[in-house]
């Protein structure tokens, strides 16, 4: 009986803000002593973070993130993409999906995106005369958009957790990402045209200047992908080489950022994301352990079983689960805590973990948009200065789309596997 | 409460420095290792196993800093629309839960490292796991200072009707 009365004390004081890390290090303890296990076995998990190869590309690739963030690099990026899409029907709004996704996917979906390239796009959408409510949207709505592409933080994560190849999800992300953007894309294509916003006259001269402008960032994605899958070297090695490479690109050729000032404090301020998500990451450990040793998704799969028999209501029960996991919980928590305990449910009704892992990454970007905890409306909120309700019916079209690609994602499973299973 | 402040702000500078000092040592030795493995195919074994330890230093050092800026992960949609001194009193009960989850965290991580000074494991050639592992009592030991000063001002501007910075 008093278990429960800590269970809930606990569980309000999440509710209350207390610091997540602790409150699953409060459940893990709680667990591991209820069983009459010492509670050292909490460290001995938190310790295996110091074990394990994959991690470091937490540190490095936020690192890189930040730097790109803190230099010019979003202004040369938003150029050239500018150069190459401004032409197009809605052609800036393709500009912020397209830099927005490069941005989210380098800086680990942590919501540096809005902070950096909002200040930059929105006023530009403003000026171009999109209706006010649409740029809001879009802005707010890109804050997550490039989740799915390598090398994204919640992809490694993931990752780690289901003991899936890295390389293997970085591959699966693709194409579903790729059809969230072309929804997002068509849609405003659709409100470019009926805006009548003006177009710019598309420019050879234009590119070439812009992409030797940005000549040393625009291939970073394609060192990514290309190193990992010619082979040259792991993830891990790619977030080693990108951490290297954007700080001597940054430092040393444009310049925008002084090594013995400007540095440190990019690495102080990324290291606070880095602290906050390892510390996430050390407890929760513990607690898997923990719910593992309890056989708590056995059981769960056996009430999952009495109810539901096909994989395809399983696959719609799940998605509506994840989504109000998205509601209530940030996507690091979430991956850390949540996927342990679904992982053997799905195999069970014989979903390949690959696909659950898009589809769950899917969900949890979604959640980045709603409400009560979705934290693009706040940050967004803040950037923009206004009300969280004027936000979130602003996003509102922008949800309902990413539903529907996300239905899409769920019940054709090769748009996940056929990259894998082509390379 | 301004010495507090100078205290939390001095630790900072402390962990900040050397929190800059690891993960340059990281970005340099990580790309390191790939020009090793590719041009000269091999790599330095005791490197790959001092990054790996690095990284749990840098997040205890990085969290300890989390801390202080109050940038931890958490669910503030509900505490974010109440009065300025409401907020106040509920984040020093949140800093105080704090202080004790991480004081049990700090007991069970001695335990910890007696049982590895025990056991006599060690990390690589005559090195004891014991010394990294020391890095875990340190940092849940930052970690209570911080939530500490924290819940200390928090309860400091409640009572006096302030808006902690």
């Amino acid at each position: 009986m008093s278990v429960w009365l800590v269970i809930l004390l606990i569980g309000l004081l999440a509710f209350l803000g207390a610091p997540l890390f602790l409150i699953i290090g409060a459940f893990a303890l709680l667990g591991f002593a209820v069983s009459g296990i010492d509670a050292s076995a909490v460290i001995i998990n938190l310790y295996s973070i110091a074990e394990n190869p994959v991690l470091i590309a937490i540190p490095l690739f936020t690192f890189a993130g930040y730097v790109l963030a803190e230099s010019n690099s979003p202004r040369r990026l938003v150029n050239v993409a500018q150069a190459f899409f401004g032409w197009m029907p809605g052609g800036l709004a393709i500009v912020v999906l397209v830099t927005c996704a490069f941005f989210t996917a380098f800086t680990g979906a942590s919501g540096v995106t809005i902070v950096a390239l909002g200040g930059l796009l929105y006023p530009a959408l403003i000026k171009e005369l999109y209706p006010e409510r649409f740029s809001l949207g879009l802005v707010t709505a890109s804050g997550s958009i490039g989740l799915l592409f390598p090398p994204s933080l919640p992809i490694i994560l993931y990752g780690l957790i289901s003991k899936v190849d890295i390389d293997k999800l970085f591959l699966a992300g693709i194409i579903p990402g790729i059809i969230l953007l072309l929804f997002l894309g068509i849609y405003s294509i659709f409100v470019g045209v009926k805006a009548k916003v003006p177009r710019v006259p598309f420019s050879w001269r234009n590119i070439a200047t812009t992409s030797r402008a940005a000549a040393w960032e625009m291939p970073l994605p394609l060192v990514i992908v290309g190193g990992i899958y010619g082979g040259i070297f792991t993830a891990t090695e790619a977030a080693a080489v990108t951490a290297f490479y954007v700080l001597v690109v940054e430092v040393f050729i444009y310049k925008d950022l002084k090594l013995t000032t400007d540095i440190p404090r990019v690495m102080k301020e990324s290291m606070l994301l880095v602290g906050a998500i390892l510390a996430i990451v050390g407890t929760a450990l513990g607690l898997t352990n923990y719910l593992i040793d309890a056989e708590v998704p056995q059981k769960l799969f056996e009430l999952v079983r009495a109810t539901i028999t096909s994989p395809t209501t399983f696959l719609l029960i799940l998605n509506g689960f994840l989504i109000i996991v998205g509601m209530m919980m940030d996507i690091f928590s979430a991956i850390l805590v949540v996927v342990p305990l679904i992982i053997p449910v799905a195999m069970q009704f014989g979903i390949n973990p690959i696909h659950l892992g898009i589809i769950f990454l899917t969900n949890l970007e979604i959640g980045y948009l709603t409400p009560p905890v979705g934290l693009n409306l706040f940050l967004s909120s803040l950037r923009f200065h206004k009300p969280i309700l004027h936000i979130t019916r602003a996003v509102l079209v922008f949800i309902v789309l990413e539903l529907v690609a996300l239905m899409l994602i769920t019940y054709i499973p090769e748009l996940s596997l056929w990259l894998v299973e082509a390379f | 409460m301004s010495v507090l402040r100078k205290f939390d702000s001095l630790l900072n500078k402390f962990e900040g420095a050397l929190l800059v000092l690891l993960l340059a040592a990281m970005v340099v030795m990580a790309f390191l290792q790939v020009v090793l493995r590719n041009g000269f195919n091999s790599t330095i074994l005791w490197v790959d196993i001092l990054l790996r330890h690095l990284v749990l230093w840098t997040g205890f050092l990085g969290a300890a800093l989390a801390t202080s800026s109050e940038r931890h992960i958490n669910i503030d949609a509900f505490t974010r629309f109440l009065s300025p001194r409401a907020r106040s009193v509920i984040n020093t009960i949140t800093n105080l839960f704090a202080v004790v989850v991480c004081w049990l965290l700090l007991q069970a991580s001695v335990t910890y490292v007696k049982n590895e000074m025990i056991a006599g494991s060690t990390i690589y050639a005559d090195l004891p796991t014991w010394y990294s592992a020391l890095i875990i009592p340190i940092g849940f030991g930052l970690l209570i200072l911080h939530f500490s000063v924290r819940a200390i001002l928090n309860a400091n501007a409640a009572l006096k009707n302030e808006v902690t910075s």
